[in-house]
């Protein structure tokens, strides 16, 4: 007994001491900075205060009982066994409790998964040991990964102490930036294998499940920069993928967004460079992308990640090598989707020529545009893109009987195969347009629905453009037996449409 | 504890029975008998509680500061994996397991296990598979380091270790199987005349139910990891989006073994409390009726609320609500438990030995992972707790000052009768005091460190997280170290204890609340040869 206080005491003291040098010892859930995260700190705060009551009730009488009902005090067992009355009762009011718990969680629930509405949406895609992220309203696209600060003071034995290092493992090398006070939709899906994106600010996590599309949302209230982390195990550095979000006003937001284009369209240049300038690029980018596994030396880990060094494919046809860096295989991702063109130049031509590799030839730029072929150089797809939609007058005003003269047409060829030609459905299967509620309701659920499918319904929104989707959303409720007698343009079809 | 029975059997004259162990070695490998093979279970499973505590301290290490000190981030990934798989499958499991084996058929009044030669089998196959899982760890490419659920796409990037992980569960579930079927067909059949199912002891019941909850369970865990294997060598893609499959289905199947596998865990904990806490409360156990039906309640809802664990894969807004309210429901049995046991305490006349602290620590410790388990019950709530050290804290305040302090408590409890000898009560108490404050060291202030927003499973934190950490390091220490104490104790009482003769009963008026306390200390080799005539009842 003796030495367990000694021990406390000794504990305490350590602890102060400890407190004292950098004092942080948060002991909560943070209250953040959404309408959601704020929900679910009162909810938490609300069940942490009912758990501590029942706690407190039922140690209270635990340690009454213990404290009197002890035979050195000469208390002499009763012999009952059962009462049922108090049975009844301690199975019926932890019951009453429950209930009061799960009806303040149903809402909470109902807020955090409304998706509805969202004024832009960002597509995060978690790779091995990297989130990427996808602007769908304006194409911006980047990678963002932890910062080469920490990076290099995580390694075993790197000798840097992180307390010097700047928000050591939270930190990245791009972060998210998004607008306060807009509702924005994250769309989550993985690469190689699942993550979950995390930032506790926000009040939330999702997983990101290759072959899954998951939804989440929020709204930041305050402008600032909040961290998080991969909250999935996703292999060795799964403590090193950081989460950054950046809030920001919405005209600082602005400009962010036009000098990042900028920078983008910068890093599409595929101009020669030196073998030399090749080389010594390419050291940076493996030490960014390749290290991690098959090591700074390059000499892999056995049995997981092959070495590069003495690599008979590295060593080999110099095509063949940028293919499987480019498409991937196994757990190598394809990094044609990672990097650009003058980077996989970089590090091919570094792999060749360094890490005890003496090969002595190089890759250009633009030998790598040509492996990617058309399909796999984004840039000419989004290009495309733009002049296919500048054929569609968007703004034009269409008159009812045009809209319905084109709609029929887009019927036939989009709807008519699954609800039939004349808008009957099939029973149990396609439901039908002809009296439906839907198409004779409001004209913004149908658009919503249209453009975002549902269960077996396709997204529209995708596949046709705004003077198509307006068209058939006036032919539905003007013709298949409704009449509704309302149309919508292609212009005010057009923001309500799910973006590519 | 050989020399223990061998010693026995010179000492009481009244065991005319001819057939004796074999001798040496042998009579370890082909024994067949109860308590041999109990022996040899509550053996293994001390030597496991080591060797997954010896991996529990490389991870309190590694986190005793930031930034990465003793391990590689992969090497780490495998110690969190192979503590867990460990001491699930090696520890806590073959435990329960080795007091089955001694327990049952002493509380039940029958001589032996109904299938003693597959009770042999079931034990050397846990052995093997054991071994096998503890081997990958020196196969290329390292252990599993995917964490014990096994979850794919990553697990299949495990290196030559997959497919022998897989082959170790299999020969893991075969012998769970094998032990739990001997279990049930033990207590259906061998049963003294007049021992109905309402009077068994609480022990046996928990086993009963816990016997079908393995056997429900294990095939699936078979089948899942089968998926995997065949996933990773023979090209189908049950778990790959790109073949057609779903890494999700993984999930819902490995949790519908997986819940219920943490009640394996804890309904033999809850039966071995319910037995002693009445002994040193000198009273009948509160609700008998009421603890049968809650244990076989929380067995019936472990089935149906696995998806609390997938709150965050993206499940449909109907599955999210269902399995936050069915989840719910568990605290409903569970708090009827916890109640009997305060009120079996209540107007008791209580003594504090050894067995009776760590049972007391366990209901109360218990009980507080039972509330943060309730508060992630709450899914909203989950979408921030989900992955992070709460969990961590959570799960270990419900496995280890329950499960582990139960195994403890049942340790202290039998250790005089199994051997014949009383442990010494001064170092069986400071081993209490030391690890119950050790416990709350190590693990308390990881529900801080969880809310505060460090994930579980990283071998590197931000450095916000370090003092808690460290502290939870310091209280690692600690109650790693106590558990020597354990361990000495163990072998101390093994070779003779204090000296002091224990009676039959050990405990004052042990017999009214178990049959096991009418044999001799130690019993005879063949526990019943004849049944007993008078069935206690003081515990119904």
């Amino acid at each position: 007994m003796k030495k367990t206080k000694q021990l406390i005491a000794c504990l305490t003291l350590m602890a102060i001491g400890l407190g004292s040098a950098h004092a942080d010892y948060a002991l909560n859930l943070m209250q953040g900075v959404t309408q959601v995260s704020n929900d679910l700190y009162d909810l938490h705060m609300l069940i942490l205060w009912i758990c501590v009551f029942i706690g407190a009730g039922v140690f209270g009488v635990m340690f009454y009982s213990i404290y009197h009902h002890r035979k050195s005090k000469g208390h002499v067992a009763e012999q009952f066994h059962e009462n049922t009355t108090i049975e009844i009762i301690w199975t019926i009011i932890p019951t009453l409790i429950l209930i009061g718990m799960a009806i303040p969680a149903t809402k909470a629930m109902l807020e955090l998964d409304d998706v509805k509405e969202a004024q832009m949406s960002i597509k995060v895609t978690g790779w091995q040991w990297k989130w990427e992220y996808e602007y769908l309203d304006n194409g911006i696209h980047f990678f963002s990964s932890l910062d080469e600060a920490s990076n290099k003071a995580r390694q075993v034995g790197s000798g840097v102490d992180p307390r010097s290092v700047p928000h050591y493992l939270l930190n990245v090398d791009k972060p998210l930036v998004v607008p306060v006070k807009t509702k924005i939709r994250f769309l989550y899906t993985a690469a190689d294998v699942i993550h979950s994106w995390w930032v506790p600010d926000l009040g939330w996590k999702k997983d990101a499940i290759p072959g899954y599309v998951n939804e989440a949302w929020t709204s930041v209230d305050k402008p600032g920069t909040y961290r998080g982390q991969c909250t999935e195990l996703c292999g060795k550095d799964h403590a090193f993928m950081p989460i950054v979000v950046i809030a920001m006003e919405k005209p600082d937001y602005d400009a962010w967004v036009k000098k990042t284009k900028d920078e983008l369209a910068k890093a599409n240049d595929v101009s020669d460079l030196s073998h030399d300038e090749l080389v010594a690029k390419g050291a940076e980018v493996y030490a960014k992308n390749c290290s991690s596994c098959h090591l700074p030396g390059g000499e892999g880990v056995p049995g997981a990640f092959p070495a590069i060094s003495g690599s008979a494919l590295v060593n080999g046809d110099i095509n063949a090598q940028a293919n499987l860096i480019l498409n991937g295989k196994g757990m190598m991702p394809a990094f044609g989707k990672m990097l650009n063109a003058t980077e996989l130049a970089q590090v091919i031509t570094y792999t060749r020529n360094a890490l005890g590799n003496k090969k002595g030839d190089e890759i250009q730029p633009k030998a790598i545009q040509a492996l990617q072929g058309g399909t796999a150089v984004v840039e000419s797809k989004a290009a495309e893109a733009p002049k296919e939609a500048a054929k569609v007058d968007v703004k034009a005003k269409l008159s009812k009987d045009e809209l319905l003269a084109k709609g029929k047409e887009v019927y036939a060829a989009s709807c008519a195969s699954c609800h039939q030609a004349d808008g009957a459905g099939m029973a149990g299967t396609f439901p039908a347009i002809t009296g439906s509620k839907l198409v004779t309701g409001d004209i913004k659920n149908q658009v919503a629905l249209m453009s975002n499918g549902k269960g077996m319904m396709p997204a529209f929104g995708t596949m046709l453009n705004p003077v198509d989707f307006a068209a058939v959303v006036t032919y539905t409720r003007n013709a298949l037996g409704n009449k509704v007698g309302d149309m919508i343009q292609p212009a005010d079809v057009q923001p309500l449409l799910a973006k590519k | 504890m050989s020399a223990v029975v061998a010693e026995h059997e010179h000492d009481h004259e009244h065991d005319h029975h001819d057939h004796g162990p074999a001798k040496g070695i042998l009579r370890w490998i082909i024994t067949t008998n109860h308590k041999d093979i109990g022996t040899l279970y509550l053996l293994f499973a001390l030597v496991m509680f080591f060797v997954g505590g010896a991996m529990a301290m490389v991870i309190r290490a590694e986190l005793f500061e930031p930034g990465m000190q003793f391990v590689e981030p992969q090497f780490f990934n495998s110690m969190t994996t192979m503590h867990a798989l460990v001491m699930v499958f090696g520890a806590v499991m073959p435990a329960f397991v080795g007091l089955a084996n001694w327990m049952i058929p002493m509380m039940i009044g029958a001589p032996d296990m109904a299938l003693p030669r597959m009770n042999n089998m079931s034990f050397w196959m846990l052995v093997a598979g054991v071994l096998l899982l503890a081997s990958t760890l020196f196969m290329e490419g390292g252990a599993p380091a995917s964490g014990w659920t096994l979850y794919p796409p990553l697990v299949l990037q495990t290196g030559k270790a997959l497919p022998f992980a897989v082959f170790s569960v299999h020969l893991l579930g075969v012998s769970s199987i094998m032990g739990a079927i001997n279990i049930i067909a033990t207590i259906f059949n061998m049963r003294a005349p007049g021992m109905t199912l309402m009077k068994m002891p609480l022990f046996v019941w928990t086993w009963l139910i816990t016997g079908f909850l393995l056997v429900a369970i294990m095939p699936v865990f078979a089948g899942a990891v089968t998926m995997l294997l065949t996933d990773r060598f023979f090209d189908t893609s049950f778990f790959d989006a790109a073949g057609g499959g779903d890494p999700v289905l993984y999930q819902h199947i490995f949790w519908f073994f997986g819940h219920p596998e943490v009640y394996v865990m804890i309904l033999p904990t809850f039966g071995v409390a319910s037995t002693i806490i009445p002994v040193f409360a000198r009273k009948p156990l509160f609700g008998y009726s009421s603890m049968v039906y809650a244990t076989a309640a929380i067995a019936f809802l472990s089935f149906i609320v696995w998806a609390h664990h997938m709150f965050t894969v993206g499940l449909p807004m109907a599955g999210e609500l269902y399995f936050m309210y069915a989840t719910m429901l568990i605290a409903i049995p569970t708090g009827v438990k916890v109640f009997n046991w305060t009120a079996t305490m209540w107007k008791g006349s209580m003594t504090f030995e050894t067995p009776m602290l760590f049972s007391i620590a366990f209901v109360v410790l218990f009980t507080m992972g039972g509330l943060t388990g309730l508060m992630m019950s709450v899914a909203p709530l989950d979408f921030q707790y989900h992955d992070t050290y709460f969990i961590v804290a959570h799960f270990h305040y419900t496995l280890v000052p329950a499960s582990v302090f139960i195994l403890m408590a049942a340790g202290y409890y039998w250790l005089p009768k199994w051997t014949g000898h009383m442990y010494d009560e001064k170092i069986g108490k400071l081993h209490f005091w030391l690890s119950a404050v050790s416990v709350n060291i190590l693990f308390f202030p990881q529900h801080f460190l969880g809310l505060a927003g460090m994930p579980r499973r990283i071998p590197d934190y931000a450095v916000q997280f370090a003092d808690w950490n460290m502290i939870s390091s310091i209280g690692g220490f600690i109650f790693g170290a106590s558990q020597l104490l354990f361990l000495y104790i163990v072998i101390h009482t093994i070779k003779g204890g204090t000296g002091e003769k224990v009676t039959d009963e050990v405990w004052e008026d042990a017999a009214k609340h178990g049959l096991e306390w009418t044999l001799p200390s130690p019993p005879p080799y063949h526990s019943f040869t004849t049944p007993p005539t008078i069935i206690p009842t003081e515990h119904i």
